[in-house]
Order: C-alpha cells, then structure tokens, then sequence
C-alpha cells in the first residue's frame, strides 16, 4: 500500500475510508467507532467490510470517545469516527483524560473540519481543533495536504503508538507534488524552493499556498512553500531553517488563528527567530453559513489573501533593515 | 446456590474495611488533601471486591485473565489505593506518597505506572464509558471469564456520559459489566435531593436496560452475598448495577453524613482522635494516627468544617 496508490481524484473523506478498510486488513486490532454519522465520515466503507469490528454507539460522543479509552486498554486500535467540531467541543474532556492522560492508542479522525463544511455554519465548521487539540500533552496532530499524505498519516498514526488526532476534509484536493520524505511525525517538506519569503502551510491550505506562490513569481517573489502535516511534534528545524534564510513568512491553516497552527509556528519563531509573520485563517469571530469560495474570499483565505500576506510581510522585513 | 464459592471470611473483609478506612484517612491527613467522604463510604465496596469478588494477582497486575476494575469516582483514590496496596500491588508505606511530587498516586485515580489502576479519570461521569469499552473489547477478545466492575457514585449520576454509557452497554447486552454505585446521597455541596434530585434511581437504570440490585453498602455480608448472587444466578444478556446503599464518610463520626467532609483533610490531632475512635468502634486495639508529629507539609488544609 504505497502512498502512490492513493486515488487523487477522490474526496477526501471517501480516501479515508478506503485507507481504514485498506489498514484493517492488515492490521487485526483495528476497530471503528461511529457516533452516527458513517456514510459522511465514510467510516461506513469499514462498516460494510468488517461488520463484527464497527461499534456503533449513536448520537454519544462523550462515550464514543471513552469507549475507545476502554477497547484501548483491552488492546485494540480504536478509530472513533465524528465530526472535528463534535470531537473538540463535545468530547474533549474525554479526549483529555480518558484517552492521552491515561496516554491510550486511540486514533482520532476530525472530519468535515473547517471552512469546507461551509452551509452548515458555525455548529459544523469546525476552526478550534487543532488549537485545543495541540494543549494536549503527548496527543500527535497531523493535518493532511492530500490524499496521499492522508494515507500515509493513517499508516504513521497505527505504527506509532499513544494517541493521535489527524483531520479528514470533506473536499476533493489537488495532488501535492510528491517528495521522497513522505510523511513523518515532527518532520515537514519543502515543496517549492524560494527565497523571499516562507509560506508555512498545513492541511488543505498548503495547496492554496502552492497557487499562492505562482501568483507570487509573477511579480517576481520567490516565495518558499513549506507544508507541514505534522502539526505536533511541528518540524522546529525546517521552520527556523527556512525562515532564517527568508527572514518572513505567512502561515494558513483552514481554521481559526488563535492557538492552532499559526501559533504553533509562531511560538518557535518567537523563541530564536522573531521575523515578520502573518497569519492566514479565520480571525476572532464566529463563522456564517455561505458557499465555501464565498468563505474563503470573506475570511481572506484564498491564494491572493496569502500572496498579498507575503508582500506585506517582505515590506515589514524591509522596515526592519 | 453455590454459596460455597464464598471465598473470604467475615473477619478478613472486616479487617480490610477497617484498614482501608484507617489507610484512607492517613494518606489524607499526611498529604493535607483529599476526599475522606466518599472514600469511606466506598470501604466495604472495595474490600469486598478486592478481597472476595474479583479475580486479580498482584504479581500480574496486566494479566489478562484479571477482572477489570474502573473506580469512576477518582477522587476515592485514597480508598483504592489503600485496597491495592493492602492486595499487594505495591508496598503499603507507598500510600504516604498520595499527592507527592514524583510519587505514582495522584490526587485523582491515574493510568500512570502504579500496578492496579486501570484508567485514568476525575471528572465526573467519564468512567462507565470505558468500562464499557473494556467490556465490549473483553467479548471480542472472547475471553468469557473476566468482568470489569466500575465504581459510580451518585452525585455523579447528574452527568449525561453515564447514561450514554449505559444506554450503550444494555444495547451490546454487556453482561460482563458490573456498576456499583456507592449511594451516600450527599455529594460536594450538600444532599443530593437538595442539589439535584436523583431518584427513583433504581428504575432509570431498570428502564436504561440494566438489572438492578439494592444492598447495604456496608453490610459486607450483604455485598458478597449480593456479588454472588449477580455471578451465578442471574440470567445473562444485561449488564448489571449494584446499588449500594451508603453513607458518606462513614467509620468517622463527624464526618457521617456531612458534605463538609467531601473535600477536607483533618489536622493531625484530629485526625489521631478519630483514628482511635475508629479503632474502638471496630473493636480494635486502640491506634491513632501513625505519622502525629512528621508532618512534612506546611500548606493549608483544603477545604473545611
């Protein structure tokens, strides 16, 4: 099952869970958990191809995510499947204790999370996770770019023992270009060399930095593209490496600002390297319902929002000279 | 019915409820925190389970064969770990390292390295979920033979996790899971029909699924019988619920009953009288508090009367 193998032109959603079915036939100790929703997560593919190793536990997910503590501890590889909004808001608490204070094997899918979600509004889309999810001690954070580096996060996530939370989008997203590295827990890959300024993508939003960066080198910028998957243990060397050479950067994350992925990489910048950065995400505000191009171009995500960060933060540089 | 299956004699299980108590009540008094309360009430609950009803081995304390045990209630911790070291899962002179820097026996039951805990927990309502989970687990495993037993209190039924929990496992017809609710019908604040009324208890968890058992709580005759009774004769495809009916902080007079006692460590003084007084009570050579004098700590007491 190499990482090439995976299906690009799927959803997301639909990669995941073709890789829980790939992952559970080699990989006996794996259970799936549904608190309802399984033909959206697409947790029902490893329904329908291991029915005697799904627990459906209906609209729950305090106990969906406790139960998983208990077939944890008797051994098993829980995978208990909801949306990111229900896992960080509903089940956090048991997230918390049940599962990595008691530092148990549980795999945490947040599907649907972020601006995707779209119609649904603020209940659904979820822009917390990884803020609240990255206070949690010992707790491994991975947000996928593509298919192929959701797939290899999944197969990261079993082999790596203690608890794991990864985000799982909705959207169909454009194949990443692939490097050697593949996907490794503290580790990120630089995707597009430059050396003007750093774009510190993760998850989805390293795609729309990717796009930022081509409309970058029409104006002459070369702008660097780092995607960084693994959002604990972040990758600190690449981050003070890149950044060191561009002395600024932009970070996106398809969530809130505050206390998630931005902030992760700012808070190693602040430490030994304190360059221009801004963030790309959503602000300090609750979220509306609306069409998800719409959302974006509100809350000044899209690939020109990122470029126009990049030039703002060159010129901050400039100032500092 | 098979009452010789019966293991431990009266004397031994009262002997082990008195040094649980005791035990409880030095850990709290040498460390200045605690929850004396609802650790006393749980006493008989734990050295019935520990010392007659569940199959465990110290020397393996992840064996898999073991029953289960979950205590929800984390914060009778001071009782449990004075059960397990009393069991033989670690030395008894570890208890005064309760609430210490560096020591395995956190303030609230913990899965961090001490033999005999199984989950971690604290907040309230959390526990039944896993014991839940660990049962669902044991049948997949198709290991018939152990059950997991889970500690509830009552103030802790407020909380909608235990219900969800429950309704869970009466839909997976968990009959290798055991609740006990230590029922001592006051919680942190005052009583529970004052702060959140909770019965007909009995029947929310008839109607949830679960058979239902009532016993006195500190009748350890009454507990084994009922043990017992739940492991050979009832039928199968339901899990089940003792309630045991307690009285929180009992064994300790002033404490009896009061929710001052919930959250409340004794100075040593008062806690090397009540000490004796518990020992007379339970016919006991007189024994106060072993540690009066080598107190380690100059924090406040928490809490208060």
């Amino acid at each position: 099952m190499a990482g090439s193998d995976a299906a690009p032109e799927l959803e997301m959603r639909e990669a995941f869970g073709r890789a829980l079915v790939e992952l559970g036939q080699r990989e006996p100790r794996i259970r799936v958990l549904d608190a309802d929703l399984c033909t959206s997560t697409k947790a029902s593919l490893f329904r329908d191809a291991y029915p005697g190793r799904f627990v459906q536990l209906g609209i729950a997910e305090q106990n969906l995510f406790g139960v998983a503590a208990g077939l944890a501890l008797e051994g098993f590889i829980p995978f208990p499947c909801t949306f990111a909004s229900f896992a960080a808001r509903r089940g956090l608490d048991q997230i918390a204790i049940s599962i990595c204070y008691a530092g148990l094997n549980v795999k945490i899918p947040g599907s649907y999370p972020g601006l995707p979600t779209s119609r649904a509004g603020a209940s659904h889309n979820c822009l917390e996770d990884l803020a609240v999810m990255r206070t949690l001690p010992g707790l491994r954070i991975a947000d996928p770019g593509d298919n192929a580096d959701l797939l290899a996060i999944m197969q990261a996530a079993v082999a790596t023992p203690g608890p794991v939370y990864f985000r799982v989008t909705r959207l169909t997203l454009p194949p990443l270009p692939r490097t050697a590295l593949g996907f490794q827990w503290g580790k990120g890959v630089i995707l597009r060399p430059g050396k003007d300024v750093t774009l510190f993508g993760t998850g989805m939003m390293t795609s729309l930095c990717l796009r930022a960066a081509d409309l970058l080198a029409a104006d002459s910028v070369q702008a660097e593209v780092v995607h960084l998957a693994s959002v604990k243990p972040i990758d600190r060397e690449l981050i003070l490496e890149s950044a060191g050479r561009t002395r600024c950067a932009v970070t996106a994350e398809n969530g809130t600002v505050l206390g998630g992925f931005g902030s992760a990489v700012i808070e190693v910048l602040a430490d030994r390297l304190p360059v221009p950065v801004r963030r790309i995400g959503v602000q300090d505000r609750w979220i509306e319902s609306g069409g998800i191009d719409e959302l974006f171009t509100l809350h000044g995500m899209q690939p020109s929002d990122i470029a126009a960060a990049a030039q703002d933060v060159m010129r901050a540089r400039a100032g500092q000279k | 019915m098979m009452r010789d299956q019966v293991g431990a004699p009266p004397e031994v299980l009262e002997e082990m409820a008195y040094r649980i108590r005791r035990l409880s009540m030095e850990m709290i008094t040498y460390s200045r925190w605690g929850h004396p309360g609802g650790s006393l009430s749980a006493a008989d609950i734990l050295a019935v389970l520990y010392f007659d009803v569940m199959t465990v081995d110290p020397a393996r304390p992840d064996w898999e064969q073991r029953d289960r045990f979950v205590c929800s209630k984390a914060h009778a911790a001071p009782a449990v770990y004075a059960a397990l070291a009393l069991r033989g899962f670690f030395p008894i002179d570890e208890i005064y390292t309760y609430c210490e820097l560096g020591g395995r026996l956190e303030g609230h039951v913990h899965r961090g390295g001490l033999p005999g805990i199984e989950s971690s927990g604290g907040p309230l309502g959390i526990g039944l979920s896993v014991a839940t989970g660990m049962a669902l687990g044991l049948r997949s495993k198709e290991l018939p033979r152990p059950r997991v037993f889970c500690l509830l209190g009552d103030g802790e039924s407020n909380e909608g996790n235990v219900w969800e929990a429950a309704m869970s496992a009466a839909h997976y017809h968990l009959d290798n899971l055991i609740a006990v609710v230590d029922y001592n019908k006051v919680m942190a604040k005052g009583f529970t029909w004052d702060l959140m009324g909770i019965e007909p208890l009995a029947d929310k968890w008839r109607a949830f699924g679960w058979d239902v058992l009532e016993v006195d709580g500190h009748s350890l005759a009454g507990l084994q019988e009922a043990f017992h009774q739940l492991r050979w004769v009832r039928p199968r495809g339901r899990p089940l619920v003792l309630i045991a009916h307690t009285v929180k902080g009992k064994g300790i007079d002033r404490a009896e009953f009061n929710y001052k006692w919930h959250t409340h460590a004794p100075d040593p003084e008062t806690a090397d009288q009540m000490l004796r007084a518990l020992a007379r009570a339970y016919g006991r050579p007189e024994e106060g508090y072993s540690r009066l004098g080598l107190e380690h700590s100059k924090e406040t007491f928490y809490g208060g009367e």
